[in-house]
């Protein structure tokens, strides 16, 4: 089932996803993630146990992507899924977003995407 | 290379080397063929030879352990086919008790059957035989008859047959072995034929608008199952599914019969009812061995708006007609038990809907919990593939079948009113245009691309262009202010797959439509941007009637895994 969890610790918060993230939940999305730029450091979001994403749900990530290289947070996607991963390929945004194994990876500062051809 | 010493040849060295070498030699022969009559053949005169006889012969025991018949013999008198019963005689003895004879002077001994002699005039002196023993007890016994040098023979000749019955019995197991072998892989082959010819009973699948459609999967190589439809002289269509008791080759063969009967006094175009009397009655003049065939046989017309049917001991029929289930009860006992039983004809109106006939293999199928699924189970497969139209339906059905456990040949039997040709229908589906429906259709289209045989990857894709296109209509062209639905049909044709979307909304300036570049960091726009990379084409219209909006979207590809090819 859809659901937000987070963990808040040493001014990092992971916001951990699951179920089919869609344009029913993706402002509630939104919202955890840029409330969450605005009180962390560091933000991850983690999405292992998301099934599904539509364009809103991408869309709430691009903007805290937006947000935090404007604040100068660190911000990624973590642990993402196979399912997620082919949207993004999709979407062409597989090489924009900072993908991490884990949260201990999310950097300190998000910077411009590394341009790759 | 071998040092094969030649009968009666008495080579250099001690007896003991001697008896090495012929034995090596001996289990050589016999290891190397699987030709039994052959080798014994042989190994029986090299036996005779080596041991000094002038006759020796092979006994195996029979298939109901009780007697004993000479197979190969060598001597004078020719012992083959003579039956000893197990215990009796030497050679019976050496059987029953599993352990070497011999009878040094044969003429005053108790054990020693005269019989033979006095039949022939042969006279037997001295005799030996050893059992031929297996991990599973004797299956035989190896004699030899009287020395000729004249001489009796000793114990030391005992053991000496008894080393050579070894690699004979070893080599009897293995021919007897191979042979079962053989013998298993023609069965192979015969019931292989006999699959393929059950097959060919079963009709070809008519394209020509034809509303019967039918599928047998068999739980095993052949099967009990059958079901058959054709042309009437009336114009009519006549119908048949069918379910003999029991499995395997006798059952098969009942089908055989069954499914030739209920063709051939259902083509005369005979009532139901009657059709099945006299089907019954040709059964009942039959021994079946308790054997009796289920069926359910039916007429309908063209357009399947009527059914009248009759049922012999078959599941009950299920009638699916907007969104509700009725159920049909068979109204007489099963073909081949009672004579001169009478059957019920029962008269169903369609109207549209569809009228299923399952054997018992479709309810008696095992989930994942070793449950059959019954009756509800039947219900609720049929209920999750309702949205598609007969023949993605139906081969979605037997896909979910499939995952599961089969215990019995499953066979189902679908009438319904033939869709247009051309196109057919996936899934068909109306809804309201809120976030919160998008879950449920993208469940049910998962399903119906599934069912079409659209590759995962692929049809993930399809879903996520489809959502797409229902969330633009959702938050453009009904916006915040407006409410109202959604109807999605995917259809499939010779060329590909063909999403149309409809909308109650005011109409919408298609040039506002536009695809955004993709891998652009930005919020918004993404949508249309992933139909155009999923889609091959796609318009937007409004509607002639101006009552709402018309999206389509094409795919080019094909829906692969089609009905015929899972009867193959």
């Amino acid at each position: 089932m859809n659901g937000i969890e987070q963990e808040t610790g040493n001014g990092s918060t992971l916001i951990r996803l699951s179920g089919e993230v869609d344009l029913s939940w993706s402002q509630q999305v939104r919202k955890a993630v840029l409330d969450a730029l605005a009180a962390s450091n560091r933000v991850g979001v983690e999405l292992s146990a998301v099934s599904y994403i539509d364009s809103s749900g991408i869309a709430a990530l691009v903007e805290g992507f937006q947000t935090a290289r404007t604040k100068g947070r660190g911000f990624a996607l973590v642990a993402v899924s196979d399912a997620v991963r082919s949207v993004l390929e999709l979407a062409r945004l597989d090489r924009v977003f900072p993908i991490v194994a884990d949260a201990s990876s999310i950097p300190e500062v998000t910077g411009t995407p590394a341009w790759k051809p | 290379m071998s040092a094969r010493p030649a009968p009666h040849v008495v080579a250099a060295g001690s007896s003991e080397a001697r008896a090495l070498v012929f034995l090596a030699d001996l289990s050589q022969t016999l290891a190397v063929s699987l030709d039994l009559r052959q080798t014994l053949d042989e190994a029986i005169n090299r036996i005779a030879g080596f041991m000094g006889a002038e006759a020796a012969s092979l006994f195996l025991l029979e298939a109901d352990g009780k007697m004993l018949e000479c197979r190969v013999c060598v001597g004078p008198v020719d012992l083959t086919g003579l039956r000893i019963p197990v215990g009796h005689g030497v050679v019976g003895r050496a059987v029953s008790e599993n352990a070497s004879q011999i009878a040094v002077d044969a003429q005053n001994d108790m054990r020693v059957d005269r019989t033979p002699d006095a039949e022939t005039g042969f006279v037997t002196r001295s005799l030996l035989c050893a059992p031929l023993s297996t991990a599973k007890g004797p299956i035989g016994a190896l004699e030899v008859v009287n020395k000729r040098d004249g001489g009796v023979f000793a114990f030391e000749d005992a053991e000496i047959l008894r080393l050579i019955a070894a690699p004979t019995a070893l080599a009897i197991n293995n021919a007897r072995m191979a042979f079962e072998l053989v013998e298993q892989s023609r069965l192979k082959r015969e019931f292989e034929l006999a699959r393929r010819l059950q097959k060919s009973l079963l009709p070809k699948r008519r394209r020509d608008g034809f509303p019967v459609l039918g599928v047998n999967l068999p739980a095993h190589e052949i099967s009990g199952d059958f079901y058959d439809f054709f042309d009437l002289a009336n114009g009519r269509i006549g119908f048949v599914i069918g379910d003999v008791s029991g499995k395997g080759l006798d059952a098969s063969l009942l089908m055989v019969r069954a499914a030739s009967l209920l063709r051939w006094v259902g083509r005369e175009g005979t009532a139901p009812a009657e059709w099945l009397a006299r089907v019954n009655e040709d059964l009942c003049q039959t021994r079946l061995d308790g054997r009796f065939v289920c069926a359910l046989v039916g007429h309908c017309d063209r357009a399947a708006e009527n059914v009248v049917f009759a049922a012999a001991g078959f599941p009950p029929a299920l009638l699916h007609r907007d969104g509700q289930f009725t159920e049909y009860l068979s109204g007489g006992p099963p073909l081949g038990i009672v004579a001169e039983a009478e059957f019920e004809e029962q008269s169903v109106a369609i109207g549209g809907g569809a009228f299923y006939c399952f054997s018992d293999g479709v309810t008696d199928v095992r989930d994942a919990h070793r449950q059959t699924i019954g009756s509800d189970g039947v219900r609720r497969l049929i209920e999750r593939h309702a949205g598609s139209s007969t023949e993605p339906r139906l081969r979605g059905m037997i896909s979910e079948l499939k995952h599961l456990r089969l215990v019995d040949d499953t066979t189902v039997l679908v009438i319904e009113s033939p869709q247009a040709r051309g196109s057919e229908i996936l899934l068909e589906r109306r809804f309201a245009a809120q976030p919160e429906q998008m879950r449920e259709m993208r469940s049910a289209l998962r399903n119906a691309l599934d069912d079409a045989g659209i590759d995962v990857t692929m049809r993930d894709r399809l879903v996520l262009a489809v959502d797409e296109a229902c969330c633009n209509i959702i938050r453009h062209a009904y916006g915040t202010q407006r409410t109202g639905d959604i109807a999605l049909r995917v259809a499939s044709d010779g060329n590909g797959l063909e999403f149309r979307l409809l909308d109650w909304a005011p109409p919408v300036d298609p040039c506002c439509v536009q695809p955004k570049p993709l891998g652009e960091v930005r919020a918004g726009g993404l949508g249309v941007a992933l139909i155009d990379s999923v889609m091959d084409h796609w318009s937007v219209s409004v509607r002639p009637d101006a009552s709402g909006n018309r999206l389509i979207m094409h795919k080019q590809i094909k829906a692969t895994n089609t009905l015929g090819e899972e009867q193959e």
